[in-house]
Parts: C-alpha cells; sequence; structure tokens
C-alpha cells in the first residue's frame, strides 16, 4: 500500500529535523500535480541517519538507485554521513535531500519554512516562495509548468 | 516581480485549471493530501493496467 502521507507521519515521528519539499511540498499548498514521492530536506548526519533506521525499519527501506537494491538498514555503515538519500519502501519512495537548488542552504530553507498542523504532527513545509524559486532553478519544462501553478496560488493568495 | 494578474494570466494561457486550484485552496492540508492520494491511487492503478494490457496484448502481424 503507497501511502506518503504515512511516511511523512514516520518522519515527523522520528524528531528529525526536516523540512518537506518537492511535488509534495506543492500539494500541500494547493497544487494539483500529483506526485508519486515524498521529498525531504535534512542533514544526513550519522544521528539522523540512525533515527530514519529505526523510523522506516518495518517499511524495508532499500536504496533505489543501486543495482542491487541494497538495505538501507545495513548501508551505509554505522557512523557515515551521506549528501542524499534515495529510498524504496512499501509506502513509496521517498528522497532525503541535503540541500536543494534555488534556495541557499537547510537553515535558510528552514527559517523560511511554514510550520502546519498535519495528521497530529506538526511538519515544516518549505515555503511557497522558496518552492517557486527552486522549481524554476531547476529550468525543466514540467518544474516551469509547476513554478506557473504555484505563482497562480500565490495570486490567488494574494488577492484574497 | 510579476502582478497577481500577470501571474494568473500566464497560467491560464499555460492550460492550468485555476478554478480546481480554487478547490484545492478551500481545502485544509490533510484533505489536500487525502484527495492527491486518492488521485495517486488511481494513477498507479492505470498504469499497472496498462503494464498489464500490454503483456496480454496480441502482437500485431507485420504488413510487407
Amino acid at each position: 500500500m503507497k501511502s506518503l502521507h504515512l511516511l511523512l507521519q514516520r518522519f515527523a515521528d522520528a524528531d528529525l529535523d526536516f523540512v518537506v519539499v518537492g511535488g509534495f511540498a506543492g500539494v500541500l499548498h494547493g497544487s494539483s500535480y500529483v506526485t508519486d514521492d515524498l521529498d525531504v530536506c535534512a542533514l544526513l548526519t550519522p544521528e539522523n541517519i540512525s533515527k530514519l533506521r529505526v523510523a522506516l525499519g518495518d517499511l524495508h527501506p532499500v536504496h533505489r538507485i543501486t543495482h542491487k537494491k541494497l538495505s538501507f538498514l545495513e548501508h551505509p555503515p554505522e557512523g557515515q554521513k551521506l549528501p542524499n538519500l534515495y529510498l524504496e519502501t512499501d509506502a513509496g519512495v521517498v528522497g532525503v535531500l541535503g540541500a536543494i537548488l534555488g534556495v541557499d542552504g537547510f537553515d535558510t530553507l528552514r527559517k523560511n519554512a511554514i510550520e502546519i498542523p498535519l495528521f497530529g504532527r506538526r511538519c515544516r513545509v518549505i515555503s511557497l516562495e522558496d518552492l517557486i524559486s527552486t522549481k524554476e532553478a531547476m529550468g525543466r519544462e514540467k518544474d516551469l509548468l509547476t513554478a506557473k501553478e504555484l505563482r497562480a496560488i500565490a495570486a490567488k493568495r494574494s488577492l484574497s | 516581480m510579476k502582478s497577481a494578474d500577470q501571474a494568473l494570466d500566464e497560467a491560464r494561457r499555460a492550460g492550468i485549471d485555476l478554478d480546481l486550484l480554487d478547490s484545492n485552496l478551500a481545502l485544509t492540508y490533510e484533505q489536500r493530501v487525502l484527495r492527491h492520494e486518492s488521485a495517486l491511487e488511481l494513477v498507479l492503478a492505470l498504469r499497472e493496467a496498462g503494464a498489464a494490457y500490454e503483456k496480454s496484448a496480441p502482437v500485431a502481424p507485420e504488413i510487407c
């Protein structure tokens, strides 16, 4: 059963400092585009990797880009940090990114983020302005179209 | 900096459904997530059905 919101709940319960980014953040801001993965931004220190292993353990997380789909529960070895993490789990695909294009580092992203109530938890979500910047910085056609939609959302908010 | 009217006009010209955005913006965060989840389920089911059809469909004979 794919459930991105189950994945998000796991992150929220993991006592991990993270910010929801990407298409799912767009959905939270009101976008109509469907995304089949959850992207979050977090610093992948050895401590945070340990927290994620506990949080995702029963969802059988594997590194989706590795040829043999290595288990996240065994790789990387304890004590190692990572720049990014791309996982496939029983609940869906999740990307954990150390930084994102268009925003100047995790601290800035976190400072600008909005905090929202979601299923009994509090989650930080990239601000609409930063999300537009990242989509425009990526520059692919689909990102530019999404940026147009997000700009329309910002416009509607400013007019309401 | 684009004005709100410019941004809405560009979105409209790009084919973005502005009424659907109004409908999304009227929802709570949780309702947005649940609506997205239903849409994603449908997308995944259609992909699966498409893949199953591709496997089972007879190959068209070549025309010489």
